[in-house]
């Protein structure tokens, strides 16, 4: 990105796909944009220029103000004013500018389609613009002077308001009877709105295609000859994000809930009544209430990101490690994959494929998540019930989300996420913005820090005690998982003789061909393949997804609760009670092999170091830990063996020193916490990811697997958040569903970190072997935890 | 002498009134349309009701033309015409015709066809009573606007 300003001139530049820059006066203002968006705008004195180019992005200028935004759907927008007054250009879904007179702001807007509208504050004019996406067009260039008044008289109401607000409400009535339109025509007048009527649904989209922004909010009838209502309602959503209040004689509770859920955000049942009609200015507040909390969100999000990449900067000791991270970047640009939110700072964000979604197949989305219950839709399930080529799990778990919190929205409950996630920790405290727990809270939701680790921090930061927390939400979670273990199970006693044979052979089932070749290979090797060690982990929890309707969330709490079990380890000295128990109840060979890979771990950070030592033998141990006692409680201890042992393997080594190096690395100069900290993210990583567990082992394999595609991508995906360290965005409080992200930003980190791995791994080895008695114990206390559960 | 009329006639009206509401004709929506008419709007409910006919006589005409069909009837295309019937009915506080609509309907989503010629049948003479009652309150209402649009300027005089 290029900028540049002599006094008195704006120059704004957009280079290749990244970013936008404005500037006014000595004031300069930016946005990101990850699309393929090239724009110049450049301007002279007293002349206006405006570029455009493709279909993306739009800038305008206007004496000696500037502006410039980026659009990715089908919109270029251009405003332009007189001096001494506002220009505001907001665009699709990435980011906004707006100059008023010296004054500069710009903003970078979610990721989607969804029409987006933001609440810009023009801190010159001390004026509040509200413009969604869609209210501008380029038939619009003037046209908006005259709309931003009622616009603003909405905006003002939400900040406290006019006296006389609602009175102005722009209003559109659509009804094909010419009676009830007559009526409500009549009370809308009587509340002083300003009404349009219009008899036919069709002709009510063109006009408000057409006069964007000319409207607050649209009331319409469900059955009309022309078009559904819902259709319209539909369209009004996706294309003006406009609020739609339905109405019909029909007051039938599927009716009324077909309004819902297609987004209505009220429904009247006819015959309406003035009082209803009295209160309908509401949603329009409400929306744009909303609206401005996700803009606030997003600012919030900036600021945390900004605070941790700022503590990065200093705990980087590593020049490898920065390396690495520079190098992400690069890795990405091939990478198919949405989220832009959570980039959207970052500079090295580059282009990806988007997927539009249109009407239909929204309509196609809908209607799968209504067939699946929305509750338990998953982007699994809907990408398989959709069935279109080329959509990816990834953007309907996106779309979802978004559809959840439209709805939501539209609902007008502002409770948090439903069930899906409940278990994950750290999304309720993330929320918290004070900045010193933020950051440590950002951390932990973005990997699911250990809860004693956060504790530890806590108590170092804020001088508090630690405390073991567990939520029943986790509980139940868990025991949702464990049944799924159980389903994957049944055939353990085949493998009984060989734990990797039988690994994969319970998770043969469920997932046949990669994994099966995976083991395969490993077996062929005899010792305890790496391959195994991150299958082993990583296929119960598999199983569990494709056994129960939600998909990685159950994974994550697994974990998660698995986590924090670790306090309750060390906090009870269970060991030697425990021991004999476990043994007798499990196969020699599923102790044993666990023994010398956890052991390794734990031995060499144990006696190297203090209390981080601690904390590296809990992160290893954790991951197995969870299987273990999932399993044991079903007293299944065949596959427990499994999946543990892997670890005493070479291979399995590497795959868990690459979770533990980088974090030393680039953690090295901060205290134990920390470290502890990092560690238990990376090493979850491993155990956690979807997808990519596979292709991960394949990666460090020496055997050299094929890794498919898959493979690149889960581990580039969040490239962004590892070079940002572990810096959580909000997102992940507001959007439990992208959950999975996170798994892969840690992935991400193993693979980043291979080579310091690989250099660590002898020593590691030697260890191994001395620490062996260590190791039992551990398990043992695992164990014990488990119990004491 | 006059303004003693219009009270009579404003008494009529609301004889008229009370006897449709006590018959289950009408219904308090019907008085909402009546507050609805101000001073910007003065034949406000008159206006509307015409409305109503105009549209319920395109839709009773509609849904006879699709009951006679030899034809298997289109009753999802009845549905939608009933739908509207009783959205505007309801609208206007035409509470039995609506309650005719609202049976009408249960008729078409059984696909009975008798059902629905009886309940058309009961339906049109319902209109036609309440389009009656209507244009006999309207008369009225003429009648006392007229009286009173005479009195006031003697009254000022």
């Amino acid at each position: 990105m290029l900028l540049c300003l002599e006094k008195a001139k704006v120059v704004a530049v957009v280079v290749g796909d990244i970013g936008v820059s404005t500037v006014v006066g000595d004031v300069a203002t930016s946005a990101v944009c990850p699309l393929e968006i090239s724009m110049l705008l450049c301007l002279e004195k007293a002349k206006v220029v405006a570029v455009v180019v493709g279909d993306i992005g739009v800038s305008t200028v206007v004496g000696d103000v500037a502006t410039s935004a980026v659009c990715p759907l089908e919109i270029s927008m251009l405003l332009c004013l007189e001096n001494a007054n506002v220009v505001a250009v907001v665009v699709g879904d990435i980011g906004v500018s707006t100059v008023v007179g010296d004054v500069a702001t710009s903003a970078v807007v979610g990721d989607e389609a969804f029409a987006v509208s933001i609440l810009l504050l023009c801190s010159l004019s001390g004026i509040v613009l509200r413009f969604s996406a869609s209210e501008l067009s380029p038939n619009d260039v003037v046209a908006p002077v005259a709309h931003m008044a009622p616009s603003r008289s909405a905006a003002d109401a939400c900040k406290g308001g006019t006296a006389e607000f609602p009175a102005g409400l722009r209003v559109l009535v659509v009804d094909d009877d010419a009676t009830t339109l007559r009526i409500i025509e009549q009370m809308s007048i009587r509340c002083r709105y300003r009404v349009t009527t219009c008899t036919e649904a069709t002709v009510a989209l063109n006009l408000l295609r057409e006069r964007k922004g000319c409207f607050d909010v649209v009331l319409s009838d469900v059955h009309m000859p022309d078009m559904d209502g819902y259709k319209l309602l539909e369209h009004v959503g996706l294309e003006m994000d406009l609020p739609v209040i339905m109405m019909s004689g029909d007051s039938t509770t599927s009716a009324v809930m077909k309004g819902i859920r297609h987004g209505a955000c009220d429904y009247l049942i006819k015959p309406v009544r003035e009082e209803e009609l009295r209160n309908i200015w509401q949603h329009v507040v409400r929306k744009i209430w909303n609206e401005n909390k996700e803009h606030d969100n997003s600012g919030s999000m900036e600021d945390s990101d900004w605070n941790i990449r700022g503590n990065d900067d200093i705990e980087y000791t590593s020049v490898a490690d920065e390396a690495e991270v520079v190098k992400a970047p690069k890795k990405r640009s091939s990478l198919k994959e949405e989220d832009i939110e959570l980039e959207s700072d970052d500079p090295a964000t580059s282009k990806k494929p988007r997927v539009v979604w249109s009407v239909e197949l929204h309509q196609q989305f809908v209607s799968a998540v209504n067939q699946l219950g929305l509750d338990k839709a998953v982007p699994k399930r809907i990408l398989e019930l959709m069935n279109v080529p080329g959509l990816t799990r990834e953007n309907v778990a996106s779309h979802l989300q978004k559809f959840r919190l439209y709805l939501k929205r539209l609902s007008g409950v502002a409770q948090q996420q439903n069930g899906m996630l409940n278990g994950v920790p750290g999304t309720i405290e993330s929320k918290l913005s004070a900045t010193g727990r933020f950051d440590i809270q950002a951390l932990a939701a973005a990997g699911h820090v250990p809860p004693e680790t956060l504790a530890a921090l806590h108590a170092e930061l804020l001088g508090r005690p630690a405390t073991n927390i567990m939520s029943t939400a986790d509980q139940a979670t868990l025991l949702q998982a464990s049944i799924g273990l159980k389903h994957s199970h049944a055939e353990h006693a085949v493998a009984y003789g060989q734990p990797f044979v039988k690994c994969p052979s319970n998770i043969g089932k469920d997932f046949p061909l990669s994994f099966l070749t995976a083991n395969d290979v490993s077996t062929g090797y005899g010792a305890w393949p790496s391959s195994n060690n991150t299958m082993g982990s990583v296929r119960p929890n598999n199983s569990v997804e494709r056994v129960g309707t939600q998909n990685n969330n159950i994974l994550m709490d697994i974990l998660d609760h698995q986590q924090r079990q670790q306090p309750q380890q060390k906090q009870q000295q269970h060991h030697q009670q425990q021991e004999p128990l476990i043994h007798d109840q499990s196969c020699s060979i599923n102790v044993q092999p666990s023994c010398l890979v956890v052991p390794s771990q734990s031995c060499d950070t144990l006696q190297a170091v203090n209390s981080s030592a601690s904390v590296h033998q809990n992160c290893s141990f954790g991951r197995n830990a969870i299987i273990d006692y999932s399993l044991l409680s079903q007293k299944s201890n065949n596959l427990v063996s499994a999946a543990q042992f892997s670890g005493g393997d070479t291979k399995a080594r590497s795959v868990l020193y690459t979770h533990t190096t980088p974090s030393t690395c680039s953690m090295s100069s901060i205290n134990g916490s920390i470290r502890q900290l990092q560690n238990s993210n990376l090493t979850f990583g491993g155990a956690r990811p979807f997808p990519s567990p596979l292709p991960m082992s394949d990666r460090q394999d020496p055997y050299g697997l094929k890794s498919g595609d898959s493979f690149d991508q889960v581990c580039l995906r969040n490239i962004g958040f590892i070079g940002k360290g572990t810096c959580v965005p909000n997102r992940f409080v507001q959007n439990e569903m992208e959950s999975p992200v996170s798994d892969f930003s840690q992935m991400k980190v193993n693979v980043d970190s291979t080579d310091n791995t690989l250099k660590e791994e002898p020593n590691f080895i030697n260890i191994q072997k001395v620490s062996r008695p260590i190791v039992e114990r551990y398990q043992s206390c695992d164990h014990s935890s488990v119990f004491t559960e | 002498m006059l303004g003693f009329g219009a009270d009579l006639l404003w008494a009529d009206m609301n004889r008229l009134l009370a006897f449709l509401f006590h018959q289950g004709v009408l219904d308090e929506q019907f008085l909402q349309l009546q507050q609805l008419q101000d001073e910007a709007s003065p034949n406000f409910v008159s206006e509307v009701v015409n409305i109503y006919f105009h549209e319920s006589e395109k839709l009773l005409n509609n849904l006879r033309g699709l009951l006679m069909e030899k034809e298997l009837s289109d009753y999802k295309k009845i549905g939608i015409h009933l739908n509207q019937f009783m959205g505007s009915s309801s609208s206007i506080g035409a509470k039995r015709v609506t309650n005719i609509c609202v049976a009408f309907r249960a008729a078409t989503d059984q696909s009975n066809r008798a059902g629905c010629l009886r309940a058309l049948e009961m339906l049109e003479h319902e209109y036609c009573y309440l389009k009656n009652k209507l244009h006999e309150l309207f008369q009225i209402e003429q009648q006392r606007a007229l009286v009173a649009g005479v009195r006031y300027p003697v009254q000022n005089q």
